[in-house]
């Protein structure tokens, strides 16, 4: 390499212009040196890796159908589900200094009447062992504030989660029966709204149950979340249980909407595993 | 995402067909000058695509969606498409009339499919290039977005978003039509929402009397009582009806109820007890022929209009503070002269050329 180059030196540069080379052996110098750093950085760049997120919809122990099955709530109730769907986003993963990585656009609608719904994966994680995750139950309020022509699968208005009325996203939709009471009564519940005082933008932190979730260039874990409809009627606190015989539709921002988010939030996902591949 | 998506393809495209585009290039600077006029004369074709001089300057300007007459054409088609409601009897112009500013004059409440009635009189549409957000709340962030809330309605077209792009895409010509605007795939929310975006922004009211007078143009003459009726305007009516598009694109409780529970309008959207009974100020262009008036169309004639703000106002602790004297009387006091200049000023809104315009009518 070196020979022809020094060669065509004396070849090519009569005396007069060997001024020249001297700045061209810096140049050539400076380009070598960066080509060689990038080569470093490449080998020493944290590499990400991919979290998969699996969502089993339950009601209590058993699996949620929408196929009329009948089920109980903890205070005897009986109803029957037709519709449940939630947005969660704005996923963020925590170790165990405290440090988190938030991952950007992520907006997903579990449907579960679309199985495919329930899987997805969260790619561009940083490498390293985290002992958190959190998400938000909805849309934050300058996604669902922004154009939504703008924004991708998930958010488009025609998956019959947005509010016409009011711009914005449902959270969250539960449809369903109340079977208990003197007469069926119709479970409508949209949660939604960005707007103090009903803002129901609430944030999940369910606990990996002491689990490290590794993450490798090579290796993708995956976490198996619950979703238990039972807790969307039952949180922590005093007077949070909501009722079912005697259930009024929720179809816009309220402080009973604040509520079922609240419940939702404290009590509804639960990591059942988290798989290391 | 979507425009990003648009680039995308268009970038395969292009790599795709590079012989093509590198003889369109050399093409392109020869004819560079020609090619210029052309996109000048197409939004030429699409009506309202010009900024009055006695207009506030655009809210949703023409690069948010360059007016072209393909769109146009598009846009209209769906707007007089009565296929877009559930049972194929509704269409968006089925109470929004040409001949009307886009109000459904005449009708309090109107119907939508099985004769069900909305719960809001039929907004005029004119001018909504110039608006700041959309329904009598302001409920709607976006002029693509307004046309959701109708379609959807269980009381108006009644026709869920999936359903209504389901229906397009089962339409050959209309699969056509759109493909030759956006290329080729199935048609999807932003172009369905944009196409229609292109024919309700192009309902420009600006040819009035009232215009030209203000314009010093040719045909451009009050009467001296019209004249008297717009400096009674000014004084009394201008604050809120402000600008030459008679609307100063805020929410504002008239004094029409003492309480709201049949309609708390921007409480609605907000949840805030302060925004009880407050509306968005209506533009009053061709108000003459927009009745009835008020959100829930209460008042038949501008007369009763005038009577209201004169004698009618009600007390609410959310009334406008300019509808309550230090005297502690309510309303704006109207001798039946004022009434009367006002009434013959508001008729200076009604601008012919926007209420025949044949490009605006249902397509033949």
């Amino acid at each position: 390499m070196w020979a022809p180059v020094q060669f065509s030196i004396a070849k090519h540069f009569p005396m007069k212009n060997r001024r020249l080379l001297l700045p061209v052996f810096f140049a050539l110098i400076a380009a070598t040196s960066w080509l060689i750093g990038c080569k470093k950085d490449a080998d020493s760049q944290p590499t990400v890796g991919t979290v998969s997120f699996e969502m089993a919809n339950m009601v209590g122990s058993k699996d949620l159908a929408l196929d009329g099955t009948v089920y109980t709530t903890a205070s005897g109730e009986t109803f029957t589900v037709s519709t449940f769907k939630y947005y969660l986003s704005n996923i963020k993963f925590t170790k165990a200094d405290g440090s988190t990585y938030a991952a950007p656009g992520e907006y997903h609608l579990v449907d579960a009447a679309r199985a495919s719904s329930t899987n997805f994966t969260i790619s561009n994680v940083p490498t390293g062992n985290y002992t958190g995750v959190s998400f938000v139950v909805g849309v934050d309020s300058t996604t669902t504030k922004g154009d939504p022509l703008a924004l991708p699968g998930d958010l488009n208005p025609a998956n019959a989660m947005y509010w016409t009325w009011a711009s914005g996203h449902i959270f969250l939709k539960l449809e369903g029966t109340a079977t208990s009471g003197s007469a069926p009564n119709p479970i409508t519940c949209h949660v939604g709204g960005y707007r103090a005082p009903y803002s129901a933008i609430v944030t999940a932190s369910p606990s990996l149950n002491g689990n490290t979730l590794v993450v490798r260039a090579n290796q993708s874990p995956k976490i198996r979340f619950s979703a238990d409809v039972l807790k969307m009627f039952d949180g922590n606190s005093p007077g949070s249980h909501v009722a079912l015989s005697t259930f009024q539709e929720i179809m816009m921002p309220s402080t009973r909407a604040v509520q079922i988010a609240q419940n939702y939030a404290a009590g509804m996902f639960a990591v059942n595993s988290v798989q290391a591949n | 995402m979507w425009r990003t998506f648009y680039l995308l393809r268009a970038g395969r495209l292009l790599l795709a067909h590079w012989r093509l585009v590198v003889l369109l290039a050399l093409t392109g600077v020869v004819g560079a000058s020609a090619g210029c006029s052309r996109v000048a004369d197409m939004a030429l074709a699409v009506p309202g695509t010009e900024q009055p001089s006695n207009f506030p300057s655009m809210v949703y300007g023409l690069a948010k969606n360059p007016p072209d007459a393909a769109t146009f054409a598009l846009g209209r088609r769906l707007f007089y498409d009565p296929r877009l409601s559930s049972d194929g009897t509704v269409s968006c112009g089925s109470c929004h009339r040409a001949e009307a500013a886009f109000s459904h004059e005449g009708h309090r409440l109107s119907p939508g499919v099985g004769s069900r009635l909305a719960t809001r009189n039929v907004p005029a549409l004119q001018n909504l290039r110039w608006r700041q957000g959309f329904m009598a709340d302001g409920g709607v962030l976006g002029l693509e977005l307004q046309a959701l809330a109708p379609l959807t309605s269980p009381l108006e077209m009644n026709m869920p978003l999936a359903n209504a792009l389901a229906r397009l895409n089962a339409d050959a010509e209309y699969q056509r039509q759109f493909a030759a605007i956006y290329g080729p795939g199935p048609i999807d929310t932003p172009q369905f929402l944009r196409a229609l975006a292109q024919f309700v922004a192009s309902l420009t009211s600006a040819n009035s009397r009232y215009d030209k007078y203000v314009r010093h143009e040719a045909d451009g003459k009050l009467s001296a009582q019209e004249v008297s009726g717009l400096l009674t305007f000014k004084a009394k009516c201008g604050s809120c009806h402000a600008t030459d598009l008679f609307t100063d694109e805020r929410f504002h409780n008239n004094g029409l109820d003492r309480t709201f529970a049949a309609d708390s309008g921007r409480a609605h959207i907000t949840s805030q007890p302060a925004h009880r009974g407050l509306f968005k100020v209506p533009s009053l262009r061709n108000v003459a022929r927009t009745a009835p008036y008020m959100h829930d169309g209460r008042f038949a004639t501008l007369a009763q209009v005038l009577a209201h703000y004169d004698h009618g106002v009600q007390p609410s602790p959310t009334l406008d503070p300019l509808l309550r004297s230090p005297s502690g009387r309510l309303g704006i006091a109207l001798s039946s002269a004022e009434q009367a200049d006002l009434l013959a000023f508001l008729t200076t809104l009604t601008d012919n050329d926007f209420l025949t315009d044949r490009r605006l009518a249902p397509p033949q």
